[in-house]
C-alpha cells in the first residue's frame, strides 16, 4: 500500500424509510480504502453491500457521515457536479451489466467519453484499447444480444475503465454468470488491478473472489463485522 | 453532433413503433397543411383574378335579384367608364349532373375590352361577336371534355334557368378567373328566355384605377331610392365578399386542423412514455457513467421531436403533392381546388406544430425519468 486514500468513509450511516418503518442499512460506517487496493465487500443480503457502493459512487447520500473518494468530499455536490464527478473518477460494473441494447460493443464502451471532450479518433483509440484489455478487440461491432454473459460484462469491464477512473466499482458483477466466466471476470478485475493500478471495490456473494481481492470485508446488518486486511479501522462496529 | 448515433439509434429501437408514430405524425400534420392551406384559395383568386380597374355591380338586395337590363346605358354615361358588360350565371349542366363548371352569358360588344387579360385565341372574340350561338370556352374546360373548337355543345339549364342552349365554340380563354369556365351570349340567353331583360351584375371598366371610387359613388347615387338599388365595388372587394362567405369554413378548418395535431400529440406523447418508461432503467445506468440529467432529457426530447420532423416531413411532402394532383385535376374537383396551395407560412407553421408535439409528448416523461433517483430506477428493473 502506498498510503494514499482511494476512499473514505467517516461514520457514516444511512438509514431508509419504508412506509413507517426505518430501515438501517449502514450504521456508524468507517472506511478507507487506499488507492491500487482490490477490495471485496462480502456479505448476506440485506448487509448494506451495494448501499456502501452507491454511496461511494455518488448515487446516493449519506444520513449522517463523511464520503471522499480520491480526496474530494463528494457530500456536497450536487446532481450535476456528481454526474461530471461520476465521469471522471468512477466506472461503474453491474450485476446485469446494463449495456445499451441498441449499440455496438464499440459504442456502448464509447458512451462514457462521448462527456470528454476527447476527438472521434482519440475515442476510437481509448475504445480499442480498452476491448483489448478486456479481451474482445475482435467482438467492437457485435451487439449486446450477440454476446455471451461474460463476454457482455467484459464489454461492461471496459466501459468502466475506458475513462481511466479514480476507481472501478463493481456491484455483484459475477452474479449472473456461470461459474467458468465467473472465474474470468473475477480474473480480469484482479488483472486490472495488477497490470493498470486501478482501485477495484466490488461487492460480491461469490465465495470465490477471496481468492483474488487482497481486501475481504465482511458486512452484516450494516456494520462491518470482520475484515481479511487492516483496512477497517477503528471507528468500524 | 456526438450523441446523433444514440439518438438515431434509440429511435429505432422498435421499429414498428417509431413508424407507427411518424406515420400518425404525418397524416395528422398532412391534414393540419391541408386545411389550414385553404384560405390561401382566398389570396390566390384575389392576386390572379382582380382588376384595379373593374367594378363589379349587383343589386343591393343581394345575389339572387336581378338588376334591369336598361341600367347598362344609364351606367355607361357615366365620367370615365370604358366598357359596361351585364353578366348572367347560367349554371348549366353538360352531359351529366357532375360536368359542371360556371358558365355565363355575356354581353358580347365589349368583352375583350372588360377582360382583356383572360387571353383569349386570336380571332376568337370576333366569331363571338359576329355568332349568336357561339362561346369561349377556357383551355381548362376543352382539354377536360375534350372538346375542339368549331365544335357544338349543348347545355342543359338547371336551377336557374330551366332551358338549354346549344352552342358553337369558337375560341378559347387560357386566364380566366377559374381553370374551367365557359362564357356565351346574353342576347342568345334573352331570346330563349323571352327577353325578361334582367342582368346579374353589370362588369364597369374605368378607364383608371383613381376612376373607381368615383364611378362607385356615382353609380350608386344614381340608382339610389330604385326599385333596384345597386351596390357597387371593386373587383378585388367583390371577390373578397364572394370568398368571405366562406371565412367561417377556413376557420373551423384551421379549428379542425389544431384539433388533429392535439390528438395526434397525446397519442405521440403516449408512445413516448412507452418508450421512456422501457428505458428508464438505461437512464439511471448513463446517469450513473456520468451524464448529467439536463443532457439526457435533451437528448430524449431530440429523440421525439426528430420523430415529429420526419413526420413532419412526411405530411407536408402527402399534402404537396395531393395540392399538385388536385391542381392538374381540378377541372373534376371544382374549378378553385387548384389554386389551393401550401404557401411558406404554413410549411412554417406546420414545422412549428411538429416541433411543439416533439417537445410535449416527451417532456414530461423523459423529465420524470431523469428525475427519478438513480438508485430507485436501477432497483425498480433489476
Amino acid at each position: 500500500m502506498n498510503g494514499k486514500e482511494a476512499v473514505c468513509l467517516e461514520r457514516v450511516s444511512r438509514t431508509y424509510k419504508r412506509d413507517d418503518f426505518e430501515v438501517h442499512a449502514l450504521d456508524n460506517v468507517t472506511l478507507t480504502i487506499p488507492e491500487r487496493s482490490f477490495v471485496a465487500i462480502m456479505g448476506p443480503s440485506g448487509s448494506g453491500k451495494t448501499t456502501i457502493l452507491n454511496l461511494i459512487t455518488g448515487i446516493d447520500h449519506p444520513t449522517s457521515g463523511r464520503v471522499s473518494v480520491g480526496n474530494e468530499e463528494i457530500n456536497g455536490m450536487n446532481e450535476n457536479q456528481l454526474a461530471d464527478w461520476r465521469a471522471r473518477h468512477i466506472g461503474l460494473v453491474f450485476q446485469f451489466y446494463n449495456l445499451i441494447p441498441v449499440l455496438t460493443a464499440f459504442e456502448n464502451v464509447e458512451l462514457p467519453l462521448l462527456l470528454t471532450g476527447l476527438g472521434k479518433a482519440e475515442r476510437k483509440t481509448h475504445v480499442e484499447a480498452a476491448l483489448e484489455a478486456v479481451g474482445l478487440a475482435e467482438r467492437m461491432q457485435h451487439y449486446p444480444r450477440q454476446l455471451s454473459g461474460g463476454q457482455e460484462q467484459r464489454v461492461a469491464i471496459a466501459r468502466a475503465i475506458v475513462t481511466d477512473p479514480t476507481i472501478v466499482v463493481a456491484d455483484e458483477p459475477t452474479g449472473d454468470l456461470d461459474a467458468k466466466s465467473a472465474e474470468e471476470i473475477l480474473s480480469l478485475l484482479a488483472e486490472l488491478n495488477r497490470r493498470f493500478k486501478k482501485t477495484i471495490v466490488m461487492v460480491t456473494h461469490d465465495s470465490r473472489a477471496e481468492r483474488f481481492a487482497d481486501t475481504i470485508l465482511r458486512l452484516d446488518k450494516g456494520v462491518f463485522v470482520g475484515a481479511e486486511s487492516s483496512l477497517v479501522s477503528g471507528g468500524a462496529r | 453532433m456526438k450523441f446523433t448515433t444514440l439518438v438515431l439509434k434509440n429511435l429505432l429501437r422498435s421499429k414498428r413503433r417509431t413508424i407507427l408514430t411518424v406515420l400518425s405524425i404525418a397524416i395528422s400534420l398532412f391534414i393540419f397543411s391541408a386545411l389550414v392551406s385553404l384560405p390561401t384559395v382566398a389570396n390566390h383568386v384575389l392576386a390572379d383574378t382582380a382588376s384595379s380597374v373593374r367594378i363589379a355591380c349587383r343589386t343591393k338586395m343581394g345575389q339572387a335579384y336581378p338588376l334591369p337590363e336598361a341600367y347598362k346605358a344609364k351606367i355607361a354615361r357615366t365620367p370615365h367608364v370604358v366598357a359596361v358588360t351585364p353578366d348572367n350565371f347560367f349554371g348549366g349542366v353538360y352531359h351529366e349532373v357532375s360536368d359542371q363548371f360556371p358558365n355565363i352569358a355575356v354581353d358580347p360588344e365589349q368583352i375583350d375590352v372588360m377582360w382583356p387579360d383572360w387571353g383569349f385565341s386570336p380571332g376568337g372574340v370576333e366569331e363571338f361577336k359576329k355568332l349568336r350561338t357561339a362561346c369561349l370556352a377556357a383551355e381548362g374546360t376543352m382539354k377536360r371534355f375534350h372538346l375542339s373548337v368549331g365544335q357544338q355543345i349543348q347545355l342543359r339549364g338547371a336551377t336557374y334557368y330551366p332551358v338549354n342552349v346549344t352552342l358553337k365554340i369558337v375560341g378559347t380563354i387560357a386566364k380566366g378567373p377559374a381553370p374551367s369556365f365557359l362564357v356565351f351570349r346574353r342576347d342568345y340567353l334573352e331570346e330563349i328566355e323571352g327577353r325578361p331583360g334582367r342582368v346579374d351584375n353589370f362588369w364597369v371598366r374605368a378607364d383608371s384605377s383613381q376612376a373607381v371610387p368615383g364611378i362607385i359613388q356615382s353609380v350608386n347615387a344614381k340608382f339610389a331610392n330604385s326599385s333596384a338599388e345597386t351596390q357597387c365595388d371593386s373587383e378585388a372587394v367583390f371577390i373578397g365578399s364572394v370568398i368571405g362567405r366562406f371565412r367561417m369554413f377556413f376557420t373551423l378548418a384551421r379549428i379542425l386542423g389544431l384539433i388533429v395535431v392535439v390528438t395526434i400529440g397525446l397519442v405521440a406523447a403516449n408512445a413516448a412514455a412507452m418508450s421512456i418508461r422501457e428505458r428508464r432503467n438505461e437512464i439511471a445506468v448513463m446517469r450513473s457513467i456520468g451524464f448529467r440529467s439536463p443532457l439526457i432529457l435533451r437528448l430524449l426530447i431530440a429523440e421525439s421531436v426528430v420523430t415529429a420532423l420526419a413526420g413532419c416531413v412526411l405530411g407536408c411532402g402527402a399534402a404537396f403533392a395531393l395540392l399538385k394532383v388536385f391542381s392538374v385535376t381540378s377541372d373534376v374537383l371544382g374549378p378553385f381546388v387548384g389554386a389551393i396551395q401550401i404557401p411558406p407560412p404554413v410549411v412554417l407553421e406546420t414545422l412549428l406544430a411538429a416541433i411543439l408535439i416533439g417537445l410535449w409528448s416527451s417532456y414530461v416523461p423523459a423529465r420524470s425519468a431523469v428525475r427519478r433517483k438513480i438508485v430507485d430506477a436501477l432497483r425498480m428493473v433489476d
